[in-house]
């Protein structure tokens, strides 16, 4: 049953959740310290393997009024027919976090996505470029097309 | 360090919705493979052309009108784009759609599953250099264009999802029309199954081409057939049971040797599971009205957010819509499987014969078309030539 | 006598996506496919660009994809024309008015036939070749009444 196996993930996951709820329909949402973010997902798979899970979509949003930038880290638990989101909050003006793609290679995709969309930088992936999806008339104004006062 | 010979650009457009608020939904990708000989060594995926997207734009405009936006971030898979974005709506809004509807959705979205494959059977075969089968192919995806259109009314955007239902019901002379069309479509799917697993040609050129583990599909979030053909029994349909997938009876077919004729063979289980799911909701709709009354809904949504998947005909589809109290979303982000699977299986190419890429390309379902190029530039020379894809693949020998 | 210059001409195709959902691209695909029997008319798809005659367009046309739209039509030799497949080819189609689209084909290149729809069905997209013909021929493009 879903609900159960939702109350396993907040326990296993207990020593890092600032705050957990469900998300609709039934998503499980697990509240992070950004820099805790690779000790978790490392926590995931020896607990889960490496079999149960997937990182389906790396997910940013520009929250000015906070002063924030939610970077949310979408996992399905495809094994255990659950679906966790890793939820971060990154300041607004240095918005960094730990790159994973070493641990999760699938990352790379959201993490390219984010950086060039709304300038979350992702630390230690080198393969981080401006123009890799926003077209260069826009990127080279510095601008990152996702914040909520980028003017596009 | 082995040096190139070679360096060979193909311009891929996949459906990735991403970059400032405007069109042209289609992303083009370059996939830069840098070749020794034959033998493919290094590859970039890299963008160098311009990018624009709808993830933006859906924050100008209403929820609804959205739907109708979204339903063209891809004509081959717009019904699936438009049902996961209004179910994401629902989700906030608390509304249960009619068992009718439901039953009515998951035959828009098949029928769908069906011509996509249909395509890029038909597509990999002509990648295979098999031209024929090809062209027999898109003649009897005919029947499925017209299976659409009878139930949505167009043969390709479909515009047929509506928060709370469809947006049009079917009738006892549409329900015999859309059976008539799919049992034409089986028997002819049985003799295409039947070409695909004794051709020789489709066998040499698909057999061992981007062998991918199972541990690999995971390890770099592919999804969908791609992933099913290396052994990952997942599917969002068996998983959320979204719609009426759950009462609707069907198999999750996987293949375990994850090669490109692995892959295909996923998607002729898939073409027979598809059929099969159609014939059960024709002979089992349940009664009632599908079409929701829309002066009904909602201008406003609730402060809230939620995140809905799909099981697009190329893999997981995802999208995460918030509101923050006004009749236009905060946010909405949309991840389309092409994203995962184009951008991240670039590790599939190395060690592998540039006469196998078109095959291996073409496995993994981007929005391609044959009528794509590539350009060859050998590094030696210094010489540039165009050919088109499928010609990559008389590199060998 | 202009039946025969009909027959006789036989238009090869060279499509060019300038940025769509490829909703119209795979109707312009299914066109030339032995359902809708393109060939009767001599049409088919040109195995290079210096071999077309007619440019079949579809897309919204973003600034970047307008660049390379306009280098296509100037490698492809004379007498050339122009389709504009779709609504996004015709005037941007739901993305018109968003900057930088630049918002249909004819900004770029001149059009000689327009087919709309969204997209629009093989038969419409070939009846648009066939009327294009007809037009050069110096002939009807629509039957006289009797």
């Amino acid at each position: 049953m879903v609900v159960k196996v939702s109350l396993n993930l907040v326990d296993l996951l207990r020593e890092y959740a600032v705050k957990s709820y469900i998300m609709k329909p039934n998503r499980l949402v697990i509240e992070i310290e950004a820099g805790k973010l690779r000790e978790v997902f490392t926590k995931l798979t020896e607990v889960l393997g490496k079999e149960a899970f997937y990182l389906a979509t790396i997910e940013g949003t520009d929250l000015p009024e906070k002063n924030l930038i939610r970077v949310d880290y979408f996992i399905n638990v495809f094994k255990h027919n659950a679906y966790l989101v890793l939820r971060t909050y990154l300041p607004r003006e240095n918005p960094v976090i730990p790159s994973v793609t070493d641990l999760i290679p699938g990352a790379l995709a959201g993490e390219l996505e984010t950086y060039d969309l709304l300038g979350v930088l992702f630390n230690g992936n080198n393969h981080l470029r401006r123009s890799f999806f926003v077209s260069e008339d826009i990127s080279s104004k510095g601008i990152y097309p996702l914040r909520k006062d980028s003017g596009v | 360090m082995v040096e190139a010979t070679h360096m060979i650009e193909i311009p891929i457009t996949v459906e990735i919705p991403v970059g400032p608020q405007h069109p042209a939904l289609h992303e083009p990708l370059l996939l830069k493979l840098y070749a020794d000989g034959e033998r493919v060594i290094k590859v970039d995926v890299i963008t160098g052309y311009n990018h624009r997207g709808v993830e933006k734009l859906a924050e100008k405009n209403s929820f609804y009108r959205d739907i109708f936006i979204v339903g063209r971030v891809c004509g081959i898979c717009n019904a699936v784009h438009a049902n996961c974005y209004v179910r994401a709506l629902e989700y906030m809004l608390g509304i249960d759609p009619p068992p009718r509807a439901k039953y009515l959705r998951v035959l828009a979205m098949e029928l769908e599953r069906m011509h996509s494959h249909m395509l890029i059977l038909a597509v990999t075969a002509e990648l295979a250099g098999y031209e024929t089968l090809f062209m027999y192919l898109m003649k009897d995806r005919e029947y499925v264009m017209k299976a659409k259109e009878i139930l949505t009314g167009q043969r390709v955007l479909a515009d047929y999802m509506m928060v709370g239902g469809v947006r049009r019901d079917v009738d006892e002379t549409k329900i015999s029309r859309i059976l008539d069309m799919v049992k034409r479509v089986e028997e002819r799917v049985k003799y295409y199954h039947k070409a695909f697993q004794e051709d020789i040609t489709i066998n040499r050129r698909l057999r061992d081409a981007g062998r991918i583990k199972h541990a690999e599909v995971l390890a770099h979030s592919l999804v969908g057939p791609v992933a099913r053909g290396s052994g990952v029994k997942t599917d969002v349909r068996a998983q959320d049971k979204y719609d009426a997938y759950g009462e609707i009876p069907f198999n999750v077919i996987t293949e375990d040797y994850g090669d490109s004729y692995a892959r295909a063979m996923v998607r002729f289980g898939e073409l027979y599971e598809s059929i099969n799911m159609v014939k059960h909701i024709l002979t089992h709709l349940p009664q009632g009205n599908p079409v929701p009354d829309e002066k009904k809904l909602p201008r406003r949504f609730p402060v809230d957010e939620s995140y809905a998947t799909v099981e697009a005909p190329r893999g997981e589809l995802t999208y995460y819509v918030s509101s923050s109290g006004s009749d236009k979303p905060y946010r909405v982000k949309i991840r389309t499987p092409s994203l995962n699977n184009i951008v991240n299986s670039a590790f599939a190419y190395v060690d592998q014969m540039i006469a196998d890429v078109p095959v291996i390309l073409g496995s993994f379902d981007p929005c391609i078309s044959c009528m794509e190029r590539a350009i060859i530039t050998n590094l030696k020379e210094g010489t540039r030539y165009q050919v088109p894809l499928k010609a990559l693949g008389g590199v060998r020998k | 006598m202009e039946k025969v210059k009909i027959i006789r001409y036989s238009p090869w195709l060279v499509h060019f996506n300038t940025g769509a959902c490829n909703g119209c691209d795979i109707e312009v695909l299914a066109s030339i496919t032995p359902h809708y029997d393109p060939e009767r008319f001599g049409v088919r798809l040109a195995p290079s660009v210096r071999h077309g005659d007619v440019l079949v367009v579809t897309g919204a046309v973003t600034k970047k994809a307008a660049e390379r739209l306009k280098r296509l039509y100037e490698q492809m030799p004379e007498p050339k024309f122009v389709v504009a497949v779709g609504a996004c080819a015709l005037s941007g189609g739901v993305f018109h008015g968003s900057y930088p689209v630049v918002g249909g084909a004819d900004k770029v290149v001149k059009v000689d036939v327009y087919v709309p729809g969204c997209p629009p069905r093989p038969e419409a997209i070939l009846d648009g070749i066939i009327k294009l013909l007809k037009k050069l021929d110096g002939g009807e493009s629509e039957p006289k009444p009797s």
